[in-house]
């Protein structure tokens, strides 16, 4: 058991942390739902960051702390699917990828070259030409898209699927973790400086208390992420999107309501990571499906740790 | 970083495991309720005796005291197992966590030769005699008085809350010399001095846990005060660091989950609102767990306590929530004669959120020092 990065590890997210740093501001011009990371994409391509899972020095879990880490950011791109799930494909494909539920609109689908279907229980695969796809207007901070036909799709054997449902957990997780920090840290500033009844809207306890609740939150979604992210295992990836999912619902309302009318505008920007979590909650199910996973993993027949 | 555990800390972990397997009773469920009742104040004593023969009780104390200077790893993962048992050794817990290693930080060789020995073995019992009527979350305000009288002190006041007061040998008792904060120090108490009495308050939490102790003109000698005059507050930060997560109550919660689950599932009866209600407490109970070894782990490291600790407590507190709902829910039959573990559990759960520091009061310490919130005016 040990909390601390590795030097190598150390050395990733600082590289990481320099790159974030150029990226950390919204363009003031920029009134959108989603802010389009591209250029941030272009220079995690360049410097080879999408396949950090597969150094052995590194692992997932390295790619889990960049992945949290670059959710904090305003801007998105798709790094979660590309850093964690495409490298437990035992087939190499091409990035970016994406995720169609049940034929649901879903994150990067217009720009993905490789597309995850979950239909059900079947998992299969696709690499849709631009024609196959088209974007969508939408609330969400990501670039959001859709199927616009018919597909061909290689479905996935059942073990297979099995662990792409688990890293897209994980992956949901750490990109949770990520973001309902940046929300935290963006509604604690607003609040150190917001002054209201001739005091500063954090020295109020009702207010104090939620955000601090809010903290606890976000705190054990991360752990249980990276933890997730360490050991690969089904019940550890349920759990960690579990939290994630129902730590967000709680988390999203609260500091939309401490900023008041302000959380409200475009040029706050605190729904580029509110709507981007707002499109996390529905994956994999949503948190009732998460807890039926859990319940499978974790208390389900031949979990020989069931207290008697 | 990882999430393994090395090879000696499993070993260790067995070691304890096959030891409770030995040690505890057939009817141990049953003592097991009322922390601070007769049978298991009874019990414990032998228990520890046999932990301590068998080197687990103060694995981490020094080897002068008994110990064999066990890293923080060690007596947390002691720590998890005795609680996930249900607290086979009674209030003695305190001895090895904080009493014992504040004594050997701060007592007289006198006061370490008479009283660390016997907690080594396992033979003695204290209790902490902080809490007042007037004074529970804001503990500086607490107004029991030691005036000094030559070479004695007299006592006068009272203390609640007392845990296991009703069989203590000794209270870690906190009087004030002086006004405000830094005029309060601390009295190592011999529970038969003349001047005590102690009345068992009747709970819900079960039989033998929680006192009031009254001290009328105690006396006591100036050699039974540990540090100096004014010194408590310091003494006290540092020796509740040593406690920094507190309890691992996660560890019984997570086994009571379980055990609830079990149940319902062999009845059939683990229906789809439970499933969803037992996986959130799962959660709730593995978030716990991180954020406690994510403090062992910056303790190993020698760093100093920070606000994560109180973010532990508190998910701490909702763990414990999560699953006493669960089980009062779902398997409603625990407490009334369903399972004597489970009603105990419960008894547990629900002081979670007060004893040893309110739930409320860790929020405000997260907000104040992990979120850097500007404070509330006083
Ligand atoms: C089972 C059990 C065992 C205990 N054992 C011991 C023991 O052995 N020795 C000992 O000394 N004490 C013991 N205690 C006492 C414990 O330390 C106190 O209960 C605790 O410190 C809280 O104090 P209180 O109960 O007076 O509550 P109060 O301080 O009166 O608090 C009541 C409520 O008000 C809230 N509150 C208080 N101040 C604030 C604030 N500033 N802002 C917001 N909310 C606030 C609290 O969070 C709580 O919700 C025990 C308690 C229990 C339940």
């Amino acid at each position: 058991m040990d909390f601390t990065p590795s030097p190598d590890q150390s050395a990733l997210t600082s590289a990481i942390d320099r790159i974030a740093s150029r990226f950390e501001t919204t363009p003031t011009e920029f009134h959108g739902f989603a802010l389009d990371g591209v250029e941030l994409e272009r220079e995690l391509e360049s410097g080879q960051y999408f396949d950090i899972a597969a150094i052995p020095e590194m692992g997932p879990i390295a790619a889990a702390l960049v992945v949290e880490r670059l959710a904090r950011l305003p801007c998105t791109a798709e790094i979660a699917l590309s850093m964690l799930v495409r490298p437990q494909l035992d087939i190499e494909l091409p990035r970016p990828f994406a995720v169609i539920e049940n034929g649901r609109p879903g994150r990067f689908v217009a720009t993905a070259k490789t597309l995850v279907l979950i239909d059900g229980a079947q998992v299969s695969v696709a690499h849709p030409s631009p024609e196959d796809v088209e974007a969508v207007e939408s609330l969400y901070a990501y670039p959001m898209g859709r199927l616009a036909g018919k597909l061909s799709a290689t479905p996935l054997a059942a073990e297979q699927a099995a662990g792409v449902r688990t890293w897209l957990r994980i992956a949901c997780a750490a990109e949770m973790a990520g973001l309902m920090q940046a929300a935290i840290d963006a509604t604690v500033e607003h609040l150190s400086v917001r002054k209201q009844f001739g005091r500063p809207l954090g020295t109020f306890q009702a207010l104090r208390h939620r955000m601090a609740e809010c903290a606890v939150l976000a705190g054990g979604v991360r752990r249980l992420a990276l933890k997730a992210a360490w050991t690969g295992d089904a019940g550890d990836a349920a759990l960690a999107a579990l939290h994630a999912q129902e730590s967000a619902t709680r988390l999203i309302y609260d500091v939309h309501q401490m900023l008041g009318a302000m959380g409200m505008t475009l040029e706050m920007s605190l729904h580029l990571w509110t709507y981007r979590m707002k499109a996390l909650l529905s994956e994999l199910g949503g948190r009732g499906a998460q807890a039926e996973a859990v319940a499978d993993y974790c208390f389900g027949a031949g979990q020989g740790s069931i207290e008697r | 970083m990882n999430f393994d555990w090395d090879q000696e800390q499993q070993e260790f972990r067995s070691t304890v495991r096959a030891f409770l397997a030995e040690h505890l009773p057939d009817n141990w469920e049953e003592l097991a309720h009322g922390p601070g009742s007769a049978a298991q104040t009874e019990f414990s004593k032998t228990f520890c005796g046999a932990l301590a023969d068998a080197g687990l009780l103060v694995p981490h104390w020094p080897k002068e005291w008994g110990g064999r200077e066990a890293d923080p790893w060690i007596s947390f993962i002691l720590a998890e197992e005795m609680w996930a048992a249900g607290e086979p050794r009674g209030g003695q817990y305190m001895n090895v966590n904080w009493i014992g290693p504040t004594l050997m930080r701060f007592g007289t060789q006198e006061q370490q030769a008479r009283y660390i020995p016997p907690m080594a073995r396992g033979e003695t019992l204290w209790c902490q005699g902080f809490s007042e009527p007037e004074a529970g979350s804001d503990l500086a305000s607490l107004r029991t008085r030691a005036e000094r009288d030559g070479d004695n002190y007299r006592i006068n006041g009272q203390k609640i809350w007392t845990s296991y007061a009703g069989a203590a040998d000794t209270c870690f008792l906190l009087a004030r010399t002086d006004a405000g904060k830094r005029g309060i120090s601390i009295f190592l108490l011999p529970m038969d001095t003349p001047g005590i009495t102690v009345r068992q308050i009747p709970s819900i939490i079960g039989e033998g846990d929680i006192h009031e102790v009254f001290f009328d003109a105690v006396e006591l000698p100036a050699s039974a005060r540990l540090g100096e005059e004014g010194q408590a507050w310091d003494i006290i930060r540092l020796s509740l660091s040593l406690e920094r997560v507190g309890i691992p109550r996660f560890a019984l919660a997570s086994r009571m989950l379980r055990r609830a689950v079990g149940t319902l599932q062999r009845e059939n009866r683990f229906d789809a609102g439970a499933v969803q209600q037992a996986a959130r407490a799962h959660a709730a109970c593995e978030a716990t767990r991180l954020y406690s070894y994510n403090i062992i782990d910056q303790r190993c490291q020698g760093q100093p306590p920070g606000p994560e600790a109180s973010a532990a407590r508190f998910a701490t507190v909702n763990a414990e929530r999560l699953v006493a709902e669960f089980v009062v829910e779902h398997v409603p039959e625990a407490l009334a004669g369903g399972d004597a573990l489970l009603l105990a559990h419960h008894q547990r759960a629900i002081v979670a959120g007060i004893a040893s520091g309110a739930a409320e009061i860790q929020l405000n310490l997260i907000a104040t020092e992990l979120l850097q919130l500007p404070r509330e005016p006083r």
